[in-house]
Order: structure tokens, then C-alpha cells, then sequence
């Protein structure tokens, strides 16, 4: 697994308190991981601290699995 | 219709996240009956809703802060009685949270530390926010401080969990503090216990659209809405309330009185 990868998955260990072994490239995190809106938006946040990025509102509605976040932020990190 | 109840008063709203918020109703009358107030609201919270739309509407500013943060409060007041140009007059507390609730975890196997993190957001933030207020002298004589709460509190619904605790701390807070900045500075502390309303945060309750329509049958005059809220806001705040201080105000058509109503009876047949 890259750093990026696991450092997003602790993130999201860490703000949903569901167990790693929960957190796959394909789990949801509305559907399986039992995030809220609010939780969705804390998470984004999150992300931008951690990786010191800006993730517009509108790219952020496409990131809904734990797999699309971990590549969007290997892509903005690079770029 | 707007009676200038507020004219030349100045406020802090927190807890606006988009239309159907308690708060944004709150602040559109407050802006309607003549005052000046400023925004806020969590970081989080701002990006999730719709708080710009309101701030331009109401010719607001705003200033984010967490409400369980001391630092972000002294930050609040300060620029806020900055910008607005003295003390403020009324302050609505319109902030709560539960992680259990939020979660789905059922009330006999809490995780406590969402229960802390939720007392903290729902109940000690108004002492903060009070005790902010108190230290920087940032609430002006007769000023009015309302916090938003509910029925949970007296009486026990289930699906409202840690909350009910939560609202009854805050309730508490209220009276405790509305005594001290009642002797020192004749501020008035209430909070309005409201009916449901369909807010994003009350939507976070299990089973809230079937509890609505229970409320409703129950409440002689119907359930309280948003609208009506922020009409009880800003009598609150004005000047024909000042000695109304340190209580729990029931604003729900009744429903606090209620044991049981016809329109309820009916849904379990007749004899």
C-alpha cells in the first residue's frame, strides 16, 4: 500500500471509528462505513489538511468510495 | 410583518446551515425587525451549507468558529462587537450533536467518547460561549441569550438518546448562568424548547417523519415550525420580555400539556 493510501485509510479509521479491516478500495463511505453528511464533509476536510490540497465542492461529490479518495489525492499531491 | 422589535440591536446567530435551519429563520427576522448581527458557525458546518447566502441576504459577516473552542469564541466576540461597534444585545445558541445518535449506536451501549464529544458541541459550548461573553464584558445590560432545546430533556423519547442528557445539561446551563449575568448585567438566559422541526440535524433522528405526525396529532394548536421559532426568537429579544429569565420555554402547540389527544385515539380504534 502507498503512503498515501494508508494515511488517507487511518483518516478515515480515525473520523468514521469503523475498523480497518472495513476500510477497502471499493467500501463506500455512505454505504459501508456508515458516514453522514457531515461526516462526508469532515472527511474532504481532512484530506485537504492532511495532504495540504484543495479539493473543490464539485470534485468532492465524486469521491464516494475509499478507493476514489486515495486516487484523487495521489493525482493532486503529483500534479 | 415586521413590528421594528429589533431596531438598532445587535446579535451573534450561530447554527445557520441552510434554509430550513431554526437559526437561518432567526436571523431573517432579526434582519426583518431592524437588527445587526453577525454569523457563525463550525468550519465543517459552513462547507456543508449554504451560511454565505444568508450572511449576503442579511447584509451579515461571518466568522467561523468551533463552538466548543474557547480560543474561536474570544475571536467571535471580539470581532464581533468589532464590526457591529459595541456589545451585543441578544445571542442565539442554536448548536447540537450527537455521535451516538449519529452513529445509530443504541443508548445501552454508548460509546463514551462520542458522548463526550457530544455534551461538549450540544451544552458546555453554551457555557463557553456564556463565560466568553462574561469575561470580555461582550453582552451589553438587558441583553437576551436564547438557546434552542427540547422536550427529551423532561421526558423520555428513545430514539433521542444521549441527547435528551445533552439538552438537559444545556437547560441547566441556562439557569445557572442566567443568575450570575442576571445580578451582574440584567442579561436574560432562557432556552425555547422547541416542537420537531424537519432540520438536516433533526432529520439525523431515527424514525423523525412518523414522530413529526405524532407530535402534531398531539399538540392542540399543531407543532411549532422554524417559522414560528424565530418569531418566539425575537420577541426574546426584544424589549417586552425583560424579566423573563432562566427558563425552559415550551414553544409546541401545546404538546408539554398533553397525556393523550383524540386525533392520537384514533389511530387505535374505538370501543
Amino acid at each position: 500500500m502507498s503512503d498515501i493510501a494508508s494515511r488517507v485509510k487511518a483518516i478515515i479509521v480515525d473520523k468514521l471509528g469503523v475498523d480497518e479491516n472495513e476500510v477497502t478500495m471499493e467500501a463506500s463511505f455512505t454505504n459501508d462505513l456508515g458516514a453522514d453528511s457531515l461526516d462526508t464533509v469532515e472527511l474532504i476536510m481532512e484530506f485537504e489538511k492532511e495532504f495540504d490540497i484543495q479539493i473543490p465542492d464539485d470534485q468532492a461529490e465524486n469521491i464516494s468510495t475509499v478507493g476514489q479518495a486515495i486516487e484523487y489525492i495521489e493525482k493532486a499531491v503529483k500534479g | 410583518m415586521a413590528f421594528n422589535l429589533l431596531k438598532g440591536k445587535k446579535g451573534i446567530i450561530f447554527g445557520a446551515l441552510d434554509s430550513n435551519s431554526i437559526a437561518w429563520k432567526v436571523a431573517e427576522r432579526a434582519f426583518e425587525e431592524g437588527a445587526k448581527f453577525t454569523l457563525t458557525n463550525a468550519p465543517v458546518a459552513m462547507r456543508m451549507g449554504e451560511i454565505q447566502k444568508l450572511a449576503e441576504k442579511t447584509g451579515s459577516e461571518i466568522i467561523p468558529a468551533d463552538a466548543t473552542s474557547v480560543e474561536d469564541l474570544e475571536n467571535l466576540f471580539a470581532k464581533s462587537v468589532e464590526i457591529l461597534g459595541g456589545p451585543v444585545d441578544f445571542v442565539l445558541h442554536s448548536v447540537g450533536m450527537s455521535v451516538n445518535v449519529r452513529k445509530g449506536r443504541p443508548y445501552t451501549d454508548l460509546n463514551y467518547d462520542w458522548l463526550a464529544k457530544g455534551w461538549d458541541v450540544s451544552a458546555v459550548s453554551f457555557h463557553k460561549v456564556l463565560q466568553t461573553a462574561w469575561k470580555l464584558d461582550a453582552i451589553a445590560e438587558w441583553g437576551s441569550v436564547v438557546a434552542l432545546t427540547y422536550i427529551a430533556a423532561q421526558r423520555t423519547f428513545p430514539d433521542y438518546s444521549d441527547m435528551a442528557e445533552n439538552k438537559a445539561y444545556l437547560e441547566s446551563i441556562a439557569r445557572s448562568f442566567g443568575y450570575h449575568y442576571g445580578i451582574r448585567k440584567k442579561v436574560r438566559i432562557n432556552t425555547i424548547s422547541q416542537s420537531p422541526t424537519r432540520t438536516t440535524a433533526g432529520s439525523g433522528v431515527k424514525g423523525f417523519d412518523a414522530f413529526i405526525d405524532y407530535a402534531e396529532k398531539m399538540s392542540p394548536l399543531g407543532n411549532a415550525t422554524a417559522d414560528d421559532c424565530a418569531n418566539y426568537c425575537v420577541a426574546l429579544f426584544s424589549d417586552l420580555m425583560r424579566r423573563v429569565t432562566m427558563q425552559n420555554l415550551y414553544n409546541d402547540g401545546g404538546f408539554s400539556s398533553m397525556g393523550v389527544s383524540e386525533l392520537v385515539m384514533k389511530h387505535f380504534g374505538t370501543d
